[in-house]
């Protein structure tokens, strides 16, 4: 096993590594909810999931991941402590992460094997005498000397200082740029620390963070002191902190990522919190705090899979955020090479979160531009398809609210319910249906969930929303209205007007119940493909309703081969809401609020 | 003198097996999954694997939070009675020490939270600052009213004080708050934002790892089973019931007392700390001054 810790398996570690093959304890990336989406139960193979890498003994990672990702997950599997295994299922590119220790393939039983395999590896295993070690690229360091009085003076080599002759210290420097540091979880470590001798050997590679962006260097006591490069204070010999740079100063102060660690260390006199904290501004609560910058993802346990988030806190309160998606153009092939077939294929496994929904969206759009219309019954089957994938995918933001608030009983209900629904035919989702409506039933009438939503992200009515954030801001935008279908099944789009988190849980939930009814109206269920657009030539246009709200999509087709492709999905506008949504909010009401907006960072932009 | 060496180690010995056991039914109501061997081989994994310090972590705290919250909870087992005998030290003032350990799980939540220097622990530790000032009445309001009672604040007293009619039916108010406040006090969900998952990945615990998180886990079973203990001692009659050994009533309440709280979180989401401050200072502690009311009127006009 390449993630084994020091020493001979003997004697009493033998038996230790059997309680280990016994009790796997897995973090899973980019998320749990993605191994829903794919069909994964994590826990009935017999992997207890856990929410810190710290605490878990296998890295499993789901599907391919963008390079981004890939990263991030690198920096993960290095915090994890050794004995570690990395379980990839369905990936075939995982650099930089090492080699994995047990691969397989992408389902519930693939997933079964290996953790078979994994139990076989730690048993024998987990401990070894040539152990070997990982540095993630993003966490590697490089010594820079400086002068203690001139912080600008910095050299490669040992030396003195040219400008007074004084020894170069050594610090530490992070090598990578970019957004290679945004891990799953704020490790215990600030940027460009030194490390103490005593410290130093145990904190290997796991205790290591990345600069995430360009940050500067200021004193916690002499604000006019500015360095582009950490080391002390010229005035005082402190430790300089790292604060963010004044790319929008609307408040005139930079935003010191203030750790409190670096207020109580590196100068014996006393630090007053007072003198500390009373330049910085205020938040709405008035209270001044500490601001520090902390990452929420891209593998943070409550949140969507793939999605970074990072607040700047001050105290517990969110005084700037910023979120993004997964910048996926890239991972997009030309698309002069591939039919529409294969187009609506490639699109369908980009969008791991919403397979059908696309595929239904390059269907309509490729048979716009061949000029090809379908048969009512092939027209119900897609709509059936669609409305089963609304149900799981609603279901499984379910599962996610409740993993995020602590709602255990919500979170494995609807996790199992959405892995029924999941590849049921028309049948067995009748079945299911009394068991659905259980469950909706159960969440509405829970005092404590509603009061928890209540009040949270007012959005007033906006022509930039979309879906069920639109439509419980009292929108009516509904895309099933002009599908020609779905009203004849019997579909009117469900509207709320509270606009609040409470509200959008509410519109789903609705949602959840319309679906199972249009489901049964449509009669069956039919994965969609493009039909009659070989050697057709045109432009189309197609629109969907998502899950999260309508996609839509301009397409050009020569000879039956997709040349140019446009998709506008519905989490774009919502990305961008977010941030401004949660300012001022307490942490937690703030992670409720972007987990109300269910927000896709998979969606393609082309 | 021997005696009570014997009836310490009967106690510390009961225990352990009570605290495996809460082990047992805390990773069934988290994991949905009841492994009787769970929590032992979850212990031996963790002694195993790697612990690792944080840089620039603040040594001392790091390494003494989880010690600080397992003394604690010890110590508040101390002066719980299993039986007549069986108990550690039958403290004169004994309900009021164990108000004085419980606090010190406050204490070692925030070194542990601030220790590791991590943004989550941190957040987390200090959370639970929020949430103590808004239980820590209602473990203290409660109790006065069980005491008055009893007219003691030896806990051997107080059971022998609901012989006639326990606590729960005697001060059913007293009950409520105090098991809603015992539960914030275990971090028990919906009260669980010290190691909030979906909150803050982990919290207080997310920079744990190896010995050192199971130490501070070891102290959250016996904790649970401090609390539980001292429910069952204040409100359930602790040892007093027909037929069985003192013991067995005992252990079978404490039992039953931590499996409902440890399963009730299971159905509720959790409750932000400023909504838990509003209603324990809004509702609790206006009820709690009735109870301790309606106890000394029925002190005074029913003898029983």
């Amino acid at each position: 096993m390449l993630g084994a810790r020091d020493g001979s398996l003997t004697g009493m570690r033998r038996l230790v590594a059997a309680a280990m093959a016994r009790d796997l304890t897995v973090f899973v990336v980019p998320g749990s909810d993605i191994a829903r989406e794919h069909g994964l139960d994590v826990a009935a193979a017999g992997l207890r999931p856990v929410a810190s890498p710290r605490h878990a003994s296998v890295l499993l990672v789901v599907g391919d991941l963008p390079a981004e990702l890939r990263a991030a997950a690198s920096v993960v599997y290095a915090q994890m402590m050794r004995p570690r295994a990395l379980l990839v299922l369905g990936a075939a590119d995982r650099a930089p992460l090492p080699a994995a220790d047990v691969a397989g393939a992408l389902s519930q039983q693939g997933l079964i094997d290996s953790v078979t395999r994994l139990r076989h590896c730690f048993r024998e295993g987990a401990f070894r005498e040539d152990a070997a070690d990982f540095t993630a690229p993003a966490l590697q360091t490089r010594v820079e000397y400086t002068c203690p009085m001139h912080p600008e003076v910095v050299s490669d080599q040992p030396g003195s200082c040219p400008k007074c002759g004084m020894t170069l210290v050594p610090r530490e420097a992070a090598a990578g740029s970019g957004h290679s540091g945004h891990d799953a979880h704020s490790s215990a470590d600030d940027t460009g620390s030194r490390k103490t001798p005593d410290q130093a050997h145990m904190g290997h590679n796991h205790a290591k963070q990345a600069h995430t962006e360009q940050t500067e260097y200021t004193c916690p006591m002499h604000p006019e002191v500015v360095s582009e490069e950490p080391g002390s204070c010229p005035k005082c010999g402190m430790d300089l902190v790292p604060a963010e740079n004044k790319h929008n100063n609307h408040s005139g102060m930079d935003h010191g990522a203030m750790d409190h660690d670096s207020m109580n260390h590196g100068n014996a006199s006393f630090m007053s919190m007072v003198d500390v904290t009373k330049d910085l501004p205020r938040s709405g609560d008035e209270l001044q705090m500490d601001w520090m910058k902390v990452a929420f993802g891209p593998f943070f346990p409550g949140l969507p899979g793939g999605l970074m988030l990072t607040f700047t806190l001050d105290g517990d309160t969110v005084a700037e955020a910023s979120v993004h998606g997964l910048a996926r153009e890239a991972d997009f092939p030309t698309p002069n090479k591939i039919d529409a077939a294969g187009f609506a294929d490639r699109l369908a496994g980009l969008e791991q979160l919403v397979p059908v929904a696309y595929r239904l969206l390059a269907c309509r759009a490729t048979e716009d531009a061949a000029g090809t219309t379908v048969s009512t019954r092939t027209a119900q089957g897609r709509i059936g398809a669609l409305e089963r994938e609304r149900v799981v995918s609603h279901l499984g933001w379910l599962a996610l609210t409740g993993q995020q608030s602590g709602f255990i009983w919500l979170a494995e209900r609807a996790a199992t319910l959405q892995a029924q629904v999941r590849s049921a035919n028309v049948a067995e989702i009748a079945n299911l249906k009394p068991a659905v409506e259980r469950l909706i039933d159960r969440i509405r009438g829970t005092g404590l969930q509603r009061a928890r939503l209540a009040g949270l992200g007012r959005l007033a009515p906006h022509s930039d929303l979309r879906g069920p954030v639109s439509r419980a801001s009292a929108g009516t935008e509904d895309a099933r209205n002009d599908d020609g279908i779905s009203p004849a099944l019997g579909f009117v789009p469900i509207c709320r007007d509270g606009g609040d988190a409470l509200s959008r849980m509410l519109v789903r939930l609705d949602e959840i119940a319309q679906s199972l009814a249009l489901i049964a109206a449509a009669g069956a269920i039919e994965l969609p493909e493009p039909e009659g657009t070989t050697d057709a030539t045109g432009h189309g246009t197609a629109t969907v309703e998502t899950p999260r709200g309508v996609a839509r999509m301009d397409v050009a087709l020569e000879h039956g081969k997709v040349v140019n492709a446009r998709v506008d999905a519905p989490s774009t506008p919502h990305l961008a809401l977010a941030a401004t949504l949660c300012r001022q909010h307490e942490l937690g009401d703030a992670l409720t609020i972007i987990g109300s907006l269910d927000i896709s960072p998979w969606e393609t932009r082309l | 003198m021997g005696d009570e060496i014997v009836s310490s180690v009967l106690v510390l010995i009961s225990l352990g097996v009570a605290v495996y056991l809460v082990a047992v039914l805390e990773a069934w109501s988290v994991g949905g999954r009841f492994r009787l061997a769970g929590p032992a081989y979850a212990a031996l994994s963790l002694i195993g694997r790697e612990s690792i310090l944080p840089r620039k972590s603040d040594r001392l705290f790091f390494e003494a939070g989880p010690v600080l919250l397992l003394m604690a909870a010890l110590l508040s087992v101390a002066v719980i009675p299993l039986s007549p005998d069986l108990i550690i030290v039958d403290l004169a003032t004994g309900a009021l020490f164990l108000n004085a350990a419980l606090a010190y799980v406050l204490v070692a939540l925030i070194m542990a939270g601030w220790g590791p220097n991590g943004a989550y622990g941190m957040v987390a530790g200090w959370r639970f600052l929020g949430q103590f000032i808004a239980y820590a009445m209602l473990i203290v309001m409660p109790i006065t009213a069980v005491a008055m009672r009893a007219e003691s604040l030896a806990t051997t007293a107080i059971v022998t004080s609901q012989e006639a009619l326990w606590n729960i039916v005697y001060q059913p108010l007293g009950f409520v708050l105090f098991v809603v406040a015992g539960m914030g006090l275990t971090f028990l969900p919906p009260f669980d934002l010290p190691i909030a998952k979906g909150d803050l990945a982990g919290g207080v615990e997310a920079e744990y790892s190896g010995a050192r998180l199971a130490v501070l886990r070891l102290g959250r079973m016996v904790l649970i089973v401090a609390v539980a203990g001292a429910t069952v001692t204040f409100y359930l009659g602790g040892w007093l019931g027909p037929v069985f050994p003192p013991w067995v009533w005992n252990a079978g309440k404490i039992l039953a007392v931590s499996a409902a709280m440890l399963l009730s979180g299971r159905y509720m989401p959790r409750v932000r700390e400023a909504r838990y401050l509003a209603i324990c200072w809004k509702l609790g502690v206006p009820l709690a001054l009735v109870n301790i009311f309606l106890v000394g009127v029925i002190a005074l006009v029913v003898p029983i």
